[in-house]
Formats: C-alpha cells, sequence, structure tokens
C-alpha cells in the first residue's frame, strides 16, 4: 500500500513538473513578435526591386489577453470589432511588368496588385451581417488610410466571388477602386502601424520622395486571424505589411559599356533611396537585408564565369561568391541561402543576407552592388502571359477580350503538363460593373486562333450577372487548355447601358475602369524553398518559401461611356415651355379675336386716312409713269406667276443644298 | 355680340358712330379670359403643393418653453441631512433650534457660492438628533438613528478614521432608499477638533467642540462638500465633464518610450487593468461606461524643450512649456475604433524620457520640482512623466535593454493617475478640504471615488446634460426655422419629440431625488437631441431650391400669364367701354 502510495505520489509529482515545464515552454512562445526585413533584386531591365517586409504577430486573446506592446492597437480592434478573419488591403501604383519583371516568383504572385485599391476580407459572422460588417469594415478602413476605400460600401461595387478567387465561399467579399490615387497619405497611416514607424530600421530607408518615383509603387497590409476559431490550436493574429517598389537606380552620366555591350547600373542603398540604415528598430527580432539572384541570372552569371575564367585566372567557389569578375558587393554577406528542391533546373537562386543589427548611427550600414560585365538575362514567366483588352467601337456596344499567350519559354510544356496529364488549367475571376452589360452567352473560347465549342475547354463556371444600379456582374471560370497551346483567347460582348445623370462621377468624359481580372494558374506553385530549416523563423523566408498559386492581374480597362450634356434638362424644360406659352398664347389670341370688326376697322381706316408717305410716295409714282392715282388695291397677281416664283424659289434652295451637301463632303 | 354694331343702314342723325352702340355688350370673350386667370389661379396651390419638400413638424414651442426654463433656474435637486450631536448637553439646545440654526448657516454658505447647476435646492430638510447618554430626542420624522450606538465604538483608538467610516456606514446604511447626508458630533474631552468625511455619505466631527462652532463646521460640511462636491475655484467647471453624450468613457493609457535606442520599457498592464482599475470602472459605472485600452509606443519625443539644472541636478521642464509638451505629430494616441460616434477619450500618458533628457522633471511656478511630474489637460487627459531608474548610470550600451516598469512603479503611476482622473472630473486629488472653519480629512476610497462624490458627480452631469441638451434643441429649432427649404425627416422629428420627453422624466426624476435615474434620463435626452441635431440628413437642403425652380417655371408661366393678364384687363376695358356706349344710346333713345 505504501509502495503503491508513493509510486502514486511520484506520478503526480512527474505529472505537475511536466506541466510546469510544458508551461514554460508554452510561455515562451506566447509573446509579441516584431520582425523586418527587405529582400533587393537586380531586374533585367536595369531596375531594382526593394521589398519591404514587416511582420507582427499576437497570440491569441483567450491566453494573452487584450493588452499588447507591439502589436498596433487600431488594427486589433478592427479585427475585433468586426470579426474579420482575414483581410488583404493593397494600395498600388504603377502596373507590374510581368514579361519584364517576372511572373512566376512568389513575390510578383502575391505582391503584384492590381492599379489603385484593391481589398478583400474574410469574415467570422453569420452569412446574413457579412455585408454589414464588410460595410463598416470599409469606413473603419477609409478613415484609418485617408483612402475613399468608403465608396466599396456600395453593393454596386464588391462582390462575393464563390470559388475562384478563395475558398470562402459566402463570408468573402471582395472590390477594387482602380482609379484611387496612393500618395504619401496612404503611406504614413501604414506606417504608423510599424512599431517604430519610419524612425529607426529598415523602413527608415523608406524617403518619401524616392520611393514614389518609382515604377511601381504597391504597399500592403494582410492579417489573418483566428480569434473566434473554436478550435482549440489558436495561433493568434498575424499581421503582415509589405511595401514592394521599383526603382530605376540613379546612373550618373553615360551608361558604361564593356566590350559593346550595356553594364547593369551599380547601386547602393543609399543612391536608390538616399538614406542609409543605422541600424535595427530596437523592438524587432531580426532585420535583415537580403540582396536575391535568380536562377536564370545565376545561371548567365556561370556562363559569363567560364568566359572570363579562360582570360583570367583563379579558381572561384561558391563561397566568395560576392567578390568576383562580374559584380562586386560592398559588404560580406552574413549568411548565403540556397534555393533547394527545385530539381528541374540545375541552378537555383540564391540569398545574400546581411544582419543591420551591429550598425549604428557612426558606421550606418549601405550595401552596394557593383557590376563589371555586362550581364543579360530574362525573368521566370508564367506559364501564359494574360492580357485584357476592349474590342468595338461607339458607345453602344463592344466587347472584352482576354487573351492568354505562351510566354515562350518551356516550362509550360514541362512543369504543367507533366503534373496533369495534357491539360493546363487556369481560374479566371472578373468583376464587371453593371452599366457594362456584358451577355454572357456570347462567350467565345478561341484557341490558337480557332474557335472552339465554348464548353468543351470550361470545366466549370459560375456567373451572377449584373443588376442594374445593385450588383455587379462576376465571372468565375476554369478553363482547361491544351498543353502545347501558343494563344488562346476569351471573348465577351456586351452593351453599354445608360447611367442616371446623378450616376456620372465629376469627370464623366474620362471613362469609366473596369478593375482587373484575376488570372491563376493553379497548376503551378510560385515558392522557393530552402535548405537551413532554423531559417523558417524568419518571416520574410516563410513568405518566399509560402506555396502559392501563381497569379496575376490584368489590365483595368477604360470603357468610355455616353456622356450626356448634363445642361440637357434645363434646355429641354426652357424649349418646351416656350413652345407651350406660343401655343397657349396664340390660342388664347385667336379665341378673343373679333376677325369682322377688325377688318372693318382696316377698311374704314385705309379709306380714311392713308400715311403721308404712302401718299407721297403714290403721288411720287403717279407723276413719274403718267397714271392717274389710283387708290391702293389688293395684290391680287396672277396665280400662274406665284407658282413660277415659288417653284424658283424651291429649285433655288434645293440648289443650294446639294451645292453645299457635295462641296462638304 | 360685342361688337362694334355694322355700318348704320339707316342713317340716324342722333346715332354717333364714336360713341353710342345699340346692343349690349357680349359677356362670352370677358368670360373666357376671366376662366383662363382663374384656373391659373386655382391651379397654383396645386403647383405649390406639388414642389413643396417635407418638413416633419417640430415642437418649436415646447423646445423654445425648455430652454428658456434651463437657462432661467437651474435645475436643483432635493437634499436631505441629518446632523446628530452625541455628547451634548439636552438641556442646552433643542432639537428644532439646532436644525433651524444649521439651516440658516447653509443659506448663508449658499448664498456665497450662487446657485450652480446640480446643487440642492431650497427645500433642504434637516433633522437633528441629540444622542446623550440619558435620553435621545430627535425632531423630524424619519430619523432612524440608533441612538447610543456610537458608544459601543471605542474612541481610544484615535487613527482608525477606516474603521469608524465602516461602522459608521453600518449604522447609517439602514434607510436605504432617500440619500441622507449625516454629520456625527461626538464631543470628547480631545483638545484637537477633528473633521472626517468618510468614503460614504456621511462625516464626523470629534473632539470638544460647542455647538455653535458645531454648526457652523456641520454646514458648511452639509454645503461645500455634499452639495458642491468640495470644489475650489479654479478647478474644472462641471461642464466639462469628461464624459461622452452617450455616456461612454475610453480611458487610452499609453507607454511612450521617447527613445527606444536608449532603453525600452514595458508594463503588466493586464494585472493594472485587473487589479487596480477594475474597482474604479465598477465605481464609476452608475455615471458612466468606461473601458479601457492600452498601448505602448516608441519613438515618441516630446515637442518642447527641457534644460539641465545643477542645482536640481535633473532636466527640467516648466509649466510655461506645458502647452508644447505633447506631440500631436509623434504621438499617435488617438484612433480607437471603440469611441465612435459621441463617446469621449482621455488619454493617459506615461513618457519615458530618453537618455539625453533623463532624469526629466516637472518645475511648478514657485520653484519646486512637482512630485507627481505629471499634468493634466482639460478634457484631453493626463501626462506623468516617469524617470526609469536606469537613467542615472548613464551607460552606453549597445544594444538598448528591456525593462519591465515593475508593479511597485506601476502602481504609484496609477496612483497619479487616478488623482488626475478625479480633477479631470473636477474633484480635489489632494484629500483635504480647507474651508472657513477649519480643514476636513477627505478619506479616499480604494475604489478612486467616494459615494457622496459620486452623487455630486451624477447630479451635475445630470444638470450639464439637461442644459446641452436644451441648447442643442434651441439651435436645432433656430436652425430649422431659418432655412426654409430645408428637408425635415420624420426620424428627426421622432428624436426630438423623445428628447423632449426624457428631458421632462429628467426634470420630475431630479425632484424626486432619483440621482441615478435622473442621470440616465438626462443622458437619453442629449444623445437624442445631439442624434437629430447630427443627423445625416440633416444638412440635406433641398437641391430644388427657389431659384431653381424659378428657373424652371418661369419659361412657361412668364410669357403665358402675360397673355393672360393683358387678355383679361383688355377685355375688361373693352367691355366697360362699350357698355358706356349702349347707356349713352339708351339715354338717348329715351
Amino acid at each position: 500500500m505504501g509502495i503503491w502510495g508513493s509510486i502514486f505520489l511520484l506520478f503526480l509529482i512527474l505529472i505537475s513538473t511536466y506541466e510546469s515545464f510544458a508551461k514554460e515552454g508554452s510561455a515562451e512562445e506566447l509573446n509579441e513578435e516584431f520582425t523586418e526585413g527587405l529582400l533587393l533584386r537586380p531586374l533585367p531591365d536595369r531596375k531594382v526591386l526593394a521589398h519591404f517586409h514587416f511582420q507582427s504577430s499576437v497570440p491569441p486573446t483567450r491566453t494573452y489577453g487584450r493588452h499588447h506592446h507591439l502589436f498596433p492597437k487600431s488594427i486589433y480592434q478592427l479585427i475585433n470589432k468586426f470579426r474579420v478573419r482575414e483581410m488583404e488591403l493593397s494600395f498600388t501604383q504603377g502596373r507590374w511588368n510581368y514579361e519584364r519583371w517576372g511572373g512566376y516568383d512568389p513575390i510578383s504572385s502575391s505582391n503584384a496588385k492590381p492599379p489603385g485599391v484593391e481589398l478583400w476580407a474574410i469574415f467570422d459572422v453569420p452569412l446574413d451581417q457579412v455585408d454589414a460588417s464588410w460595410k463598416n469594415l470599409t469606413h473603419a478602413l477609409s478613415g484609418l488610410f485617408c483612402a475613399s476605400i468608403n465608396f466599396l460600401e456600395h453593393s454596386t461595387s464588391y462582390s462575393a466571388p464563390q470559388w475562384s478567387f478563395r475558398s470562402f465561399a459566402g463570408k468573402l467579399r471582395y472590390g477594387t477602386l482602380p482609379r484611387e490615387a496612393v500618395c504619401t497619405e496612404n503611406l504614413t497611416p501604414w506606417l504608423k502601424l510599424l512599431p517604430c514607424r519610419d524612425k529607426a530600421g529598415i523602413s527608415a530607408l523608406m524617403d518619401r520622395p524616392s520611393i514614389y518615383r518609382g515604377y511601381y509603387h504597391s504597399q500592403r497590409l494582410h492579417f489573418t486571424s483566428d480569434e473566434y476559431d473554436t478550435a482549440k490550436s489558436n495561433s493568434g493574429i498575424m499581421l503582415e505589411q509589405t511595401l514592394t517598389v521599383v526603382l530605376q537606380p540613379n546612373t550618373l552620366g553615360a551608361r558604361a559599356m564593356v566590350s559593346g555591350k550595356t553594364l547593369q547600373p551599380s547601386w547602393s542603398l543609399s543612391s536608390l533611396f538616399g538614406r542609409k540604415v543605422h541600424g535595427k528598430c530596437s523592438v524587432s527580432k531580426s532585420s535583415n537585408v537580403y540582396v536575391q539572384f535568380e536562377q536564370n541570372l545565376l545561371s548567365e552569371l556561370k556562363e559569363v564565369w567560364k568566359e572570363s575564367e579562360e582570360s583570367e585566372r583563379g579558381i572561384l567557389t561558391h563561397n566568395n561568391l560576392w567578390t568576383n569578375p562580374i559584380f562586386e558587393m560592398s559588404a560580406s554577406p552574413h549568411r548565403i541561402v540556397k534555393e533547394v528542391g527545385n530539381s528541374q533546373q540545375e541552378d537555383s537562386s540564391i540569398l545574400y543576407e546581411f544582419s543591420v543589427e551591429d550598425f549604428n548611427d557612426s558606421e550606418p550600414f549601405d550595401l552596394g552592388l557593383k557590376w563589371k560585365l555586362p550581364v543579360a538575362w530574362s525573368c521566370q514567366q508564367a506559364p501564359l502571359r494574360a492580357s485584357r483588352f476592349l474590342m468595338g467601337s461607339g458607345n453602344e456596344r463592344g466587347a472584352i477580350a482576354i487573351s492568354l499567350k505562351s510566354s515562350g519559354n518551356n516550362n509550360t510544356q514541362r512543369v504543367g503538363c507533366s503534373e496533369n496529364g495534357s491539360q493546363l488549367r487556369i481560374d479566371i475571376f472578373q468583376v464587371v460593373p453593371w452599366y457594362v452589360k456584358v451577355y454572357y452567352h456570347t462567350l467565345k473560347v478561341f484557341i490558337d486562333g480557332e474557335l472552339q465549342s465554348t464548353m468543351e475547354n470550361i470545366e466549370k463556371m459560375h456567373i451572377s450577372s449584373s443588376e442594374d444600379k445593385v450588383s455587379p456582374g462576376v465571372m468565375e471560370m476554369i478553363l482547361r487548355l491544351p498543353c502545347g497551346v501558343k494563344t488562346a483567347a476569351l471573348t465577351l460582348e456586351f452593351d453599354k447601358g445608360f447611367l442616371h445623370i446623378d450616376e456620372y462621377p465629376p469627370d464623366a468624359n474620362q471613362g469609366f475602369d473596369i478593375p482587373s481580372a484575376v488570372v491563376s494558374f493553379t497548376d503551378f506553385q510560385a515558392s522557393i524553398g530552402f535548405e537551413d530549416n532554423f531559417l523558417n523563423k524568419l518571416p520574410i523566408l516563410n513568405e518566399l518559401q509560402e506555396r502559392k498559386h501563381v497569379i496575376c492581374y490584368t489590365e483595368v480597362l477604360l470603357v468610355p461611356l455616353t456622356t450626356p450634356d448634363f445642361s440637357m434638362p434645363y434646355n429641354v424644360i426652357t424649349i418646351t415651355c416656350t413652345v407651350f406659352a406660343l401655343y397657349f398664347g396664340s390660342l388664347l389670341n385667336a379665341l378673343r379675336r373679333r376677325v369682322g370688326e377688325e377688318e372693318r376697322l382696316l377698311k374704314s381706316k385705309a379709306a380714311k386716312k392713308r400715311g403721308p408717305l404712302t401718299s407721297i410716295l403714290s403721288k411720287l409714282f403717279a407723276k413719274l409713269t403718267g397714271r392717274p392715282i389710283k387708290p391702293p388695291e389688293t395684290p391680287s397677281a396672277s396665280p400662274s406667276s406665284i407658282n413660277y416664283k415659288v417653284i424658283v424659289k424651291v429649285i433655288l434652295v434645293a440648289g443650294m443644298a446639294v451645292g453645299w451637301q457635295y462641296y462638304f463632303r | 355680340m360685342a361688337e362694334i354694331s355694322e355700318a348704320p343702314s339707316t342713317l340716324d342723325p342722333d346715332f354717333d358712330q364714336e360713341n353710342m352702340r345699340k346692343s349690349k355688350p357680349g359677356l362670352k370673350r370677358l368670360t373666357l379670359s376671366l376662366a383662363v386667370l382663374f384656373s391659373f389661379l386655382l391651379g397654383l396651390p396645386f403647383l405649390l403643393k406639388s414642389i413643396e419638400i417635407y418638413r416633419s413638424p417640430l415642437p418649436f414651442r415646447e423646445i423654445d418653453d425648455l430652454s428658456t426654463a434651463f437657462e432661467s433656474s437651474p435645475i436643483l435637486f432635493p437634499c436631505h441631512f441629518r446632523a446628530v450631536f452625541v455628547n451634548f448637553d439636552p438641556n442646552s439646545y433643542t432639537a428644532d433650534q439646532l436644525s433651524i440654526s444649521v439651516q440658516a448657516h447653509m443659506a448663508k454658505f449658499a448664498a456665497k457660492n450662487s446657485l450652480a447647476c446640480g446643487t440642492c435646492a431650497s427645500n433642504v430638510t434637516v433633522s437633528v438628533t441629540l444622542d446623550s447618554n440619558s435620553n435621545c430626542i430627535s425632531n423630524g420624522n424619519n430619523v432612524d438613528w440608533k441612538c447610543g450606538a456610537l458608544n459601543e465604538f471605542k474612541f481610544a483608538e484615535k487613527h482608525e478614521d477606516g474603521l469608524l467610516d465602516e461602522y459608521l456606514a453600518s449604522l447609517c446604511d439602514n434607510n436605504s432608499g432617500a440619500k441622507v447626508y449625516t454629520v456625527v458630533v461626538v464631543k470628547t474631552e480631545q483638545e484637537e477638533v477633528r473633521a472626517v468625511v468618510g468614503k460614504y455619505r456621511h462625516a464626523w466631527i470629534m473632539g470638544r467642540i460647542f455647538e455653535e462652532e458645531a454648526i457652523e463646521k456641520i454646514a458648511e460640511i452639509f454645503v461645500n462638500v455634499f452639495v458642491n462636491g468640495g470644489k475650489e475655484e479654479g478647478l474644472i467647471h462641471g461642464e466639462f465633464m469628461p464624459l461622452g453624450a452617450d455616456g461612454r468613457i475610453v480611458l487610452s493609457f499609453n507607454l511612450l518610450n521617447a527613445d527606444p535606442h536608449n532603453w525600452i520599457y514595458d508594463w503588466d498592464f493586464q494585472e493594472i487593468d485587473e487589479n487596480l482599475l477594475s474597482p474604479v470602472i465598477d465605481a464609476l459605472k452608475p455615471l458612466a461606461d468606461v473601458s479601457v485600452e492600452s498601448q505602448v509606443l516608441y519613438h515618441t519625443p516630446k515637442s518642447s524643450f527641457s534644460f539641465w539644472d545643477d542645482r536640481l541636478d535633473s532636466y527640467i521642464f516648466s509649466t510655461k512649456d506645458l502647452p508644447f509638451f505633447v506631440n500631436s505629430n509623434e504621438w499617435h494616441l488617438d484612433t480607437s475604433v471603440a469611441a465612435g460616434g459621441l463617446s469621449k477619450i482621455l488619454q493617459f500618458v506615461v513618457y519615458v524620457p530618453s537618455a539625453k533628457e533623463c532624469p526629466l522633471q516637472l518645475q511648478l511656478p514657485n520653484g519646486e520640482i512637482s512630485t507627481t511630474n505629471g499634468f493634466i489637460s482639460p478634457m484631453w487627459g493626463g501626462i506623468v512623466v516617469w524617470n526609469p531608474s536606469a537613467c542615472l548610470m548613464d551607460s552606453k550600451i549597445k544594444h538598448p535593454l528591456r525593462y519591465k516598469i515593475s508593479s511597485e512603479d506601476s502602481r504609484k503611476l496609477f496612483e497619479v493617475f487616478m488623482g488626475q482622473l478625479r480633477q479631470l472630473f473636477g474633484l480635489k486629488s489632494d484629500g483635504l478640504f480647507v474651508g472657513a472653519s477649519g480643514t476636513s480629512i477627505l478619506l479616499a476610497s480604494e475604489r478612486g471615488f467616494s459615494e457622496w462624490e459620486l452623487d455630486v458627480l451624477s447630479r451635475q452631469h445630470s444638470c450639464f446634460n439637461l442644459l446641452q441638451c436644451g441648447t442643442t434643441l434651441g439651435s436645432l429649432s433656430r436652425l430649422v426655422q431659418s432655412l426654409p427649404r430645408m428637408i425635415i425627416m420624420d426620424d428627426i422629428g421622432k428624436q426630438v419629440k423623445y428628447s423632449l420627453e426624457a428631458a421632462r422624466l429628467t426634470l420630475s426624476n431630479a425632484s424626486l431625488g432619483i440621482y441615478d435615474a435622473s442621470a440616465e434620463s438626462s443622458r437619453q435626452a442629449r444623445l437624442l437631441a445631439e442624434d437629430a441635431f447630427y443627423h445625416p440628413s440633416m444638412m440635406s437642403v433641398s437641391y430644388y431650391s427657389f431659384e431653381h425652380c424659378f428657373a424652371v417655371y418661369s419659361p412657361f408661366f412668364l410669357p403665358v400669364l402675360l397673355h393672360v393678364l393683358l387678355a383679361v384687363l383688355r377685355e375688361w376695358k373693352r367691355y366697360k367701354q362699350e357698355s358706356k356706349k349702349y347707356y349713352a344710346w339708351k339715354a338717348k333713345v329715351k
């Protein structure tokens, strides 16, 4: 009995110690975290991509409480008030150039956004409250970010995609404002959400003139929250803020030429942004700067290397890759991270990691990249290049065409078709405002220029047609294309609707925007796997590593609608009233006219006195002609002469009209 | 036929063709023109009706009555007082005499500070109980003082104010209905006279004291403490009570690290919230719905300058710098979704100075260093500068160290904030009341606000709510009357009606002395009035203005009316002329 008792006691002690250990272990994890990172990547068209990445995370309220030390209060309140499960808001200026800047990497799939504002949110409320939550959320965000996001409140401007955008049917709302101008007033509130704002750390690089001078500028805010999940394993709220800019490095003077080829421009942080990094943000867990060399660039580098190796001596290993005959980096990287898992190509992309932790005001961090030999490469492309344009002319009808062109390199055949039989799957999601009345039955599919029977290539389609002044038209579609397809095109005809005079924007003559369509290649995953497992804790690498579909956005279309003459109603009123008044007045006068009396009066007047002038004239006339004075008689010319005159007049007018027409044709 | 007659067939020498006619002038054309004119005139009301805009009828007269009533006489509440004289000689004064002289003294004190809003009406009732060992005399009807009860309490422990307070509370708590303020005067053999105001609705005076002196003291405590809340001139006026129109306050606590390169301080706000703030929130519940939020901000320098003072061995900022202390560019305190609509945010800021301005001290105008090292800004909140202990070490650390404000320090900070909150509400924060007849100690409640203070606040709150409601409705009615083309929706009419009803309810509650209910209904009245005033449809002045209307209708009506009027005039003139001719002929024929 005693033995059993002691064993039981031991067991209890063991359990309690285990629990306390577990608690300690979990307490380690349960903390707010903030990390910052910057990814720089040279682009083939002499530009540089800079991708700022900030992430704040907070453990769930149930265990951590509602008072935070790092996490922005306003976002937390937003999530709690509107019960948002996931939300993404992006402000973009310029269009991502898929051809030159790549369409197959994680950055282009998640950070290339349509121009203007894009907002989508998934709510954790009952289905009938989703719309109300969305409306309140748009107003709150509009106040928070100084933007006109509240225009997304109207049911004509947002839609509820069923399955093509994300798979949260019913609770997802999606809306875009293609014409929203993005500037510093949107960036400042976005920076306020960072604990160090732009006072310290990597975000100090954000010099407004420099980053707004770029070719592409997209600031994004994305958070996921599982506060309201019933499942026990909550991970809390994860807020991700990214700013993606494409900048042109300042090349002073003429372009440097080496052996007839143009050198890529050399750049440094201070030449790109006009600022340097003075150490990290003190509350951030990690703050690193990465320089990424894509796999195409790397294989190109190796080619050049081999050539130069013959002329120059020296064995160059991978270890001192940052100073070599081709390029030179001003600082030695902290670590080199190589991509793994990309079995198709022997070359894989490479990341140079620089930590800014050890720098301070006296010696700021200023990374530079200097090219010594010319290199030319191209970015990895999405399997098909999507673009969208308008067809037809006039203000009555037209057609939307989405064209998909093979981007030329071979990964279509290789990747898409090996995985999935002989078919290439493409998801298209398109929202069209109600005043562009799309006839979905006119959908035509062309493959390699030949018209196909529609249903053959469409695997699944969902259409919610637009309702006038209530909801936009939404088209979701899964397209299956054969493997070696060169071009594919979809056309849809539409009629242009008429708006009420109140519904025109102030600049009605500019035309109306049709938001970008989303084309996603779900067979393809854009992700870069890295070899080091312990690196997974760095959010910026996690973002690159996350497996996402390759997504691209098409162009925004500008549809000119018939613009009325806005003063027309008043003109119509005035003319109608005048005509009515004339008619009424003459009717009244006719009613009270005394015909007999007037005639008699006239006669007596004429008999009694003629004006002195007329009598003198008639006398004069009589003198001249030698005829006696005649009392004025009613002009009764012969009917034939009248006819003659009339005919002459009519012919004259007709001749003039014909001449006019002939002359001015 | 109203025509000029045909050429006369028979030449009548008497018949003057110009001035006479034989037939009666006809009426056909005249009636026609008149009919057209009258049909236009009849149609006019219909036209005006068709271009009319909708205006919900507002009770303008009642609004005016209400606002003038509020302005002319402030809302006063009935108050009940009780004085208990223990161990006094029952033969020198009777209870009625005492009661009358207390009332006379109270009137004297009340006259000094004119009838402010939310004070007591002139119909105060003072009941007096004389409790001595032998007998127990009292006037008034509802006096249920347990005579001789105080003798059970041992006065030997002199400074056990808290214990005595609780004991008295148990004695006075018998009548839970009406709120009665009690002052107990105990005559003891001590030289020193102590006056203490408790946490509930009573005070006590102890010591060797005589009736006259006691009466004056009692009257002062009644008027200046229990009715006016112990306020002095210069403190925040009750009108600026930091309460939102919907009775909500958001207390936003901010910890500002001026420069995180030097050090980063953090706090355990969860603990502060649970242990220290929640009793205060509970205490304020009848008055306001308080919610609490917190954040920690970094890189938030102050925007005023401070200078080094060798004598004080610290950096000094003076009271002159206070208007520039808050750096509204860098301190982004104010985004709160919780404070939507009409609720009020109070910001409480802990400012941790950077290493190059540490320690930072506030110098008062008299040259001394402020003990709290903080200040308030009315209707905005309070700021406390908290100097970290590490700042004297002056060590050059490359990486900033993270500290946590110890719970001892955070308790101190919170005490300062509590005082600031009381000051923002217009109450005293130092726990002493200095009156004409001596100093009284105000016992501080662990809940931040004592019961009589909450009574004062809720009286003032309902009074100023009503005033606000009156002025809002008054301006609404003036606005509506000055803009005849403004659309007034039914919602606004309804809100105004309900607001007036709530205001009336408040008045009736106030006259009955139900403080909480009157605060609630006054809040309702003000909220409805402001909702009506700020209704989204409020300023939607009809786009179809009078000029517009004139421009649209004049192309039709101007020419047509010209025709009609001219026709009527001409026909009328002609008819008169022709009938004159006819009568001339008639006269001639006769």
